[in-house]
């Protein structure tokens, strides 16, 4: 019998960053309950009030320290996964990273640019300009032969 | 069929998504802002592009792997990401009329991004010296580029937050006036979100 251990596989990988990062969440989401309970309302409460577009009121100043937190974990994730170089596949690297990205520009855009309690009209340009940005330059590097 | 058109309820302005004058109820400052955000993926895009393009094409000159140093980049992208807390928390406290706090945020978020620009002007040294200039090779060319125009962004952005900061300290930035905030607020996060890609596709992928 071998002592050899097989290498994991790429998906398996995946399997295991998306499960910590689950985790990491579920960890963060009960400490928030425990930390709110002691803060002053101020620091839980949305602001009174609401600006001119918005839908509902934004959110609390503890959810948004809340939200820097989970940044900087997926930060911390996004520059150890770029150090495994050579020990896992490329493609692997290159597909965790940009979900990582996807993440944190998700989060700050949905969060800090309160695109999920503003009016639908604000998301809607700003996707335009972004899948416009995307089908542009894709078919821009295909006919140049960057993928190939 | 025009019986049954006559007899159904007009919509309400609310139930078309329209305030009481007939337009969407937003104002123009914000939406204006959106659509800029918008056209700069355009803008930014055509950059990271052309960074893309020209990846691994280099004969000569120092290579990606060469100069970049990561850690030095992750703190400078920390600090960013952290400006974007506070600039959040700024327009928190401008919303409760908190005018102390709105000029402590205010100057911690320009603060964090002065301290980016800094970081950048001593990569960017660091690499001259190390033999990588804007006409070295395809790298330099197109990193210098993208990371400069991006850098122009931040250094306008702190501008901005400065002339916000001087109006607060004046008493001319009143609660009522809290989407002044949140505009330059928007601006803020744009930047923050342009470098969290441009980290990811510049300096964190396999070369």
């Amino acid at each position: 019998m071998s002592d050899e251990v097989a290498p994991e596989s790429g998906s398996s990988i995946a399997e295991k960053v998306e499960g910590e990062v689950e985790k990491v969440e579920g960890e963060l989401e009960a400490a928030e309950h425990e930390v709110e309970e002691h803060l002053p309302e101020g620091a839980v409460t949305p602001a009174p009030g609401l600006l001119p577009g918005e839908l509902y009121p934004h959110p609390s100043p503890f959810r948004y320290v809340m939200i820097a937190v989970i940044l900087v974990v997926v930060t911390a994730l996004e520059v150890s996964v770029s150090y495994l170089e050579g020990s896992i596949a490329d493609g692997l690297i290159v597909f965790l990273l940009v979900v990582m990205a996807i993440v944190k520009f998700g989060l700050v855009a949905s969060w800090y640019m309160h695109l999920r309690t503003d009016k639908p009209i604000f998301r809607n340009f700003f996707v335009l300009g972004i899948v416009a940005a995307i089908i542009l330059y894709f078919v821009v590097l295909l006919t140049l032969h960057v993928f190939s | 069929m025009a019986q049954e058109i006559a007899a159904r309820p007009a919509a309400t302005p609310a139930a078309r998504g329209e305030d009481a004058h007939g337009g969407v109820g937003v104002t123009n400052t914000k939406l204006g802002m959106w659509l800029f955000l918008s056209s700069d993926c355009l803008f930014f895009g055509a950059f990271i592009s052309a960074f893309l393009l020209y990846r691994g094409r280099d004969q000569a000159g120092p290579k990606p792997s060469d100069v970049f140093d990561i850690p030095f980049t992750s703190a400078t992208s920390f600090i960013l990401l952290m400006s974007s807390l506070t600039m959040v928390l700024a327009l928190a406290a401008i919303q409760r009329g908190d005018h102390r706090r709105v000029r402590i945020w205010l100057l911690a978020t320009a603060l964090f991004g002065a301290t980016f620009i800094g970081g950048q002007i001593f990569e960017f040294t660091e690499f001259s010296r190390e033999g990588l200039k804007l006409d070295t090779n395809l790298f330099g060319s197109s990193f210098f580029v993208l990371t400069g125009l991006h850098g122009a962004h931040v250094t306008a952005g702190i501008v901005w937050l400065l002339s916000l900061w001087g109006l607060s300290l004046q008493g001319l930035l009143p609660t009522e006036n809290a989407e002044k905030v949140e505009v330059a607020g928007l601006y803020w996060h744009f930047v923050d979100v342009v470098w969290i890609v441009i980290f990811t596709l510049v300096y964190l992928m396999p070369t």
